[in-house]
């Protein structure tokens, strides 16, 4: 009979086991983050305050399975705590054969070349925010599901992506109705600076679901068509992306909407860099499924790149919008990598 | 008469000096070359043993995940503030240090490849290298070991 003394002693042999394997394979876990803090004056008022705390985790599990993680820390006027966590990503990637993935879980949509490319890293960023066509939620940022992905095939370096997803309206554990979302992108980069894709995204949103905190009365059809240039040089950077959705509803029919912007920056030095971004919405008249408020916005910035983990901007933003009329605002930031 | 020979007396001193300042600069040009030369390094298994640049920038760039025969591909490479690891940056992928280290955590936060193994010393890299197939590195200073390769790039040391 096994005494007790025994069996603590393989317990703790047992946990000690454990405790080892788990060292030596968290050697491959990597655990980054970004991080910012800001002010702005507007209105003749000056305010100071941050944007998210984003942590990412990658880990290899094995010779073809990597795991990829992404929490972010954000402010939520809604909960009691005036904050909340939320799972922007979370990917579990198995490299079948050559440079071509299978992925599963919670992307990034890879619609467009920014909301690929930086994510929630502020110091990835040209400009201190996003587009606005983020904002107005023309693009769905993410997509749970299935995807297909290759890249750098041939002298062009063509790569691809092939998503199959829950879609507009469901929640992030569960489909809201049968219906799937579907995003084919393509891309290829002929020289190491130059970035040249193209997307086509296909929803169907349920009667009644519930998209940019709004419920939805009608079925709506949605297809988004992007163009992607981007361009970053020695001395020159060039990005600009256009998105063309089409919402089609059973009572309204086709309506077009146009979302785009423009980057330009220049590098005086390495580290100094004056931008300019064009940004521009224009929504058809009878359109149901965004938000019509037609705005266009010029942000003249200055960006100061400390180091690859920081970076200083400072930015002029004049925005006219349908709803809100003219604004000016001047922001400052100040973005880390951790 | 005197005047001529003066003036070739003094052409005399001129390509002398001239000369010992171009073999001066020769020796430092070549001082200079020889501490910057740089050598790939591979697990024997894994890497062929000759590649083009292209083909180098290609794998170093993270564009390539596995070698034709399905090993994976691991990078290694010096630390950007070593000299070894300044010049890789320069040589190979065309950046500054620091313009390195933001590809590369660009490239892993997008979740594209895996982040390269850094060293801050060529004996370090080597043991890596010798240790896992599929990876390959970039020194600027080899010690013998059977466990590893030198890989050719145009057919001659980088």
């Amino acid at each position: 009979m096994i005494s007790k003394k025994t069996t603590a002693i393989f317990l703790l042999l047992f946990l000690f086991t454990i405790f080892f394997s788990f060292s030596s394979s968290a050697q491959n876990t990597q655990i980054k983050g970004f991080a910012d803090v800001l002010t702005s004056y507007q209105n003749g008022k000056a305010s100071f305050g941050f944007d998210e705390q984003d942590l990412f985790i990658t880990s290899e599990l094995t010779d073809r399975i990597s795991f990829l993680g992404e929490s972010v820390f954000k402010y939520t006027p809604s909960s009691p705590t005036e904050f909340s966590v939320s799972i922007e990503r979370l990917i579990i990637k198995y490299n079948f054969q050559g440079n071509n993935n299978l992925i599963l879980g919670k992307i990034h949509s890879p619609i467009n070349y920014w909301n690929n490319t930086y994510h929630h890293g502020r110091v990835f960023y040209p400009t201190i925010e996003r587009p606005l066509l983020f904002a107005a939620e023309i693009i769905p940022l993410h997509t749970t599901g299935i995807s297909l992905q290759g890249h750098d095939f041939g002298k062009l370096r063509f790569g691809y992506d092939v998503v199959v997803g829950n879609g507009l309206g469901s929640a992030a554990v569960a489909d809201n109705d049968k219906r799937k979302s579907v995003t084919v992108a393509a891309h290829i980069k002929p020289i190491d600076e130059l970035y040249l894709g193209v997307s086509w995204y296909n929803d169907a949103v349920s009667k009644g679901a519930t998209v940019m905190d709004k419920v939805i009365g009608w079925k709506v059809n949605q297809n988004l068509f992007t163009g992607s240039i981007a361009y970053f040089g020695k001395k020159f950077e060039l990005l600009t992306e256009g998105t063309l959705g089409i919402d089609k509803t059973d009572t309204t029919g086709s309506k077009n909407t146009l979302a785009a912007y423009l980057y330009t920056g220049y590098k005086v030095t390495e580290k100094l860099i004056p931008y300019i971004r064009l940004d521009d919405l224009q929504y058809q008249n009878g359109e149901i499924y965004f938000t019509k408020d037609n705005t266009t916005s010029v942000i003249a910035g200055l960006r100061y790149q400390i180091n690859y983990l920081a970076v200083v901007k400072l930015e002029f933003q004049h925005q006219h919008a349908e709803l809100e009329g003219n604004t000016n605002s001047i922001t400052a930031q100040f973005a880390v990598g951790f | 008469m005197m005047e001529m020979k003066r003036t070739r007396r003094y052409k005399q001193v001129i390509f002398t000096k001239f000369f010992f300042v171009a073999i001066l600069f020769f020796c430092a040009f070549t001082a200079t070359s020889q501490t910057s030369s740089l050598t790939v390094i591979s697990n024997q298994k894994g890497a062929p043993s000759t590649l083009n640049f292209s083909q180098l920038k290609s794998i170093f760039m993270g564009e390539q995940q596995r070698w034709r025969s399905g090993t994976k591909i691991t990078i290694a490479l010096m630390k950007t503030n070593t000299p070894a690891g300044k010049n890789t940056s320069e040589t190979i992928y065309g950046m500054s240090a620091d313009e390195l280290n933001k590809f590369w955590l660009a490239l892993v936060f997008q979740g594209k490849t895996s982040a390269p193994n850094f060293f801050n010393s060529a004996s370090e890299l080597e043991n890596f290298v010798a240790q896992n197939p599929g990876a390959i590195g970039i020194v600027d200073q080899v010690a013998a070991n059977d466990d590893i390769k030198t890989v050719q790039v145009e057919g001659k040391k980088l």
